[in-house]
């Protein structure tokens, strides 16, 4: 379950930039390795609580969208040419994220340690740690806020306006270069909430978020497009499959079983379990 | 298909390629090559061939392909185990059949091909580090993470220039008469618009799987001169998704679609690695990352597109200005 809520948070991020934008961002993985590393800055320099540090981790990484839409992804040829570009594009970001990182913090993996790390509830009769129950719930919110802003404010119409048919927008009034890069941002910014939760309970390296890039395209393309219960879901089934291939597979293959998964739902199921829909 | 031999190949262009394979080929000898260079050499020779049969898929062809490392293994693995076979097959035959083995090892990805643009990519990163976690596992065949030490004996890591030479020879040739021949057209026409290439009748299905084993048996034949190169091979290595990467770089430097530019794009690539290990090994992947972004924001063709640029200009400040006036 809680994995399911992570693996859902990153693939919104990911599949909101695809639907309104069709760009791959190759570089969500990097995104999710700032994020981790970020709330690990905040917790030990300043001593801030990773739960506390959300809103800065989240606008940071809404920051660092923008100015990937601005200086970079803006200037690609749109529409099929702009395909191998972009995700070449991005995947330099990506290079060089990682290379940053490992300047910064070296190659060592890292934790996030708060008080109540090894804390415990007895939740149904086992027991279950406080840190992964609020990770839980955070992720569960998240899908909740993000489904009320596309569908009741402003923003989200002109969003999903967007998605449908950009060049109408622009007909009727709407400035589709900032709500692109909105978007964009909106979508490292959860790629960010997703590496800062994930650095609650995961130890991390700069290497980390190619499996997570990995496992927010399958969640996105077995979901389908934009639907929050199809994503949601799809996140569940990738979680219980993974946890399942624990149990009869030698630990060291179920790293494989995600990659084996994106690889079969492509090409058995490219248009996701539920049908491609637009966003919303 | 009836295959038309190109009206491009001329005589100076045959020419020139014999001079220059025929003049790398003396030149240890004759310039007195230190065993440094000459590795340094065959390196980019191993990366040359890698490279544009990289570029067939990933440049002709337009299927991005983030996975060849699984092919370049599977081909090292199998030339590997096959020289370390009692009695050791001959080098060159396990060579042939590391590449084969991989040809048809990448005929299974099939079902891949009818996929497109970043989802064909993105299915290619799967399939890569998937093949990378098996073979760690398969310790049987590859020696999980301690690797292969083969039996190298100094004569044949001499030799391998020429077979490294006569290799990457072979693939700029199939480079070029692919790209000129019908067969190149067809797959332009596929790379440009799909359902209109099948529409004019080119059988997209199977130009696809055919350029794809060609690609990875040459991929696969470079994996294994290059296991014999380093004579220890190991599969974190082999199949390591900074190789699959490094196929990507040297096309994308070079010139994508091109035959020249990852040839350029690989020579480029061998000796600023080269460089970077050893003076700034903390920079190196951030600077292809910013190398990259440079080159698809400014000048998506690498190399070759600056040239081209920069003979342009040359040829335009040539020319008399009067017609301007």
């Amino acid at each position: 379950m809680l994995l399911a809520g992570l693996y859902a948070t990153m693939a919104y991020g990911l599949g909101l930039i695809y639907g309104v934008l069709r760009v791959v961002n190759l570089a969500h993985g990097g995104v999710i390795m700032a994020g981790a590393y970020l709330g690990w800055v905040l917790h030990g320099s300043l001593g801030l609580d990773p739960y506390l540090s959300i809103p800065l981790v989240v606008g940071v990484t809404f920051l660092l969208g923008v100015i990937m839409y601005r200086l970079l992804v803006r200037h690609l040829p749109r529409g099929a040419a702009g395909g191998p570009a972009s995700l070449l594009l991005l995947f330099g970001v990506w290079l060089v994220l990682r290379n940053a990182a490992y300047l910064l913090f070296s190659g060592n993996d890292q934790t996030i340690r708060t008080a109540y790390s090894t804390r415990a509830l007895p939740l149904f009769g086992s027991f279950v740690s406080v840190n992964r129950l609020a990770v839980l719930g955070i992720a569960v919110v998240t899908p909740v806020l993000l489904h009320l802003l596309l569908r009741r404010t402003y923003l989200g119409r002109a969003i999903r306006a967007v998605a449908q048919n950009a060049d109408s927008c622009t007909l009727v009034g709407i400035d589709v270069e900032r709500i692109y890069t909105i978007t964009f941002g909106i979508g490292t910014a959860l790629a960010g909430l997703a590496g800062l939760l994930s650095a609650t309970i995961f130890s991390f390296n700069p290497g980390f978020g190619s499996g997570e890039l990995l496992k927010s395209f399958v969640v996105v393309v077995l979901g389908g497009l934009g639907s929050v219960f199809g994503t949601g879901l799809a996140a569940l089934i990738l979680a219980v499959v993974e946890v399942f291939a624990i149990l009869v597979l030698p630990s060291y293959l179920t790293a494989a079983v995600g990659f084996v998964m994106l690889v079969l739902v492509l090409v058995l199921r490219p248009g996701g379990l539920f049908g491609q829909r637009v966003l919303g | 298909m009836t295959f038309r031999w190109p009206p491009i190949v001329t005589r100076s262009a045959a020419l020139a390629f014999v001079v220059c394979v025929a003049a790398l080929a003396v030149a240890p000898v004759a310039l007195g090559f230190s065993v440094y260079t000459k590795n340094l050499v065959t390196l980019a020779f191993l990366m040359i061939s890698g490279a544009l049969a990289w570029n067939w898929m990933g440049g002709f062809v337009g299927q991005v392909s983030f996975g060849h490392a699984a092919m370049f293994g599977v081909g090292g693995f199998v030339a590997g185990r096959l020289m370390l076979m009692e009695p050791p097959a001959p080098a060159p035959l396990a060579w042939l059949a590391g590449g084969l083995v991989a040809g048809i090892f990448s005929l299974g990805a099939h079902p891949m091909l009818r996929l497109r643009g970043p989802y064909f990519s993105i299915a290619t990163i799967g399939v890569g580090e998937a093949s990378r976690l098996i073979f760690t596992y398969w310790e049987g065949f590859t020696g999980g993470s301690s690797g292969l030490s083969l039996p190298i004996d100094a004569d044949m890591k001499d030799r391998l220039y020429w077979w490294g030479l006569g290799l990457a020879a072979l693939v700029v040739a199939a480079s070029y008469l692919i790209r000129r021949s019908t067969l190149g057209l067809q797959l332009l026409a596929i790379k440009a618009d799909v359902e209109a290439a099948a529409d004019v009748g080119v059988n997209e299905t199977f130009y696809q799987d055919l350029v794809f084993a060609l690609s990875a048996t040459v991929v696969g034949l470079t994996g294994g001169l290059y296991a014999a190169y380093f004579s220890f091979i190991e599969p974190g290595d082999m199949f390591g998704f900074d190789r699959s990467i490094a196929f990507v770089l040297m096309s994308v430097i070079g010139g994508v679609g091109t035959v020249l530019g990852p040839v350029l794009g690989a020579i480029v690539f061998v000796l600023l690695r080269q460089f970077l290990l050893a003076s700034y090994p903390q920079l190196y992947l951030g600077l292809y990352g910013v190398l990259l972004i440079f080159i698809i924001l400014f000048e998506p063709l690498g190399l070759t597109g600056l040239a081209l640029r920069l003979a342009r200009f040359v040829r335009r400040r040539g020319e008399p200005r009067e017609s301007l006036a």
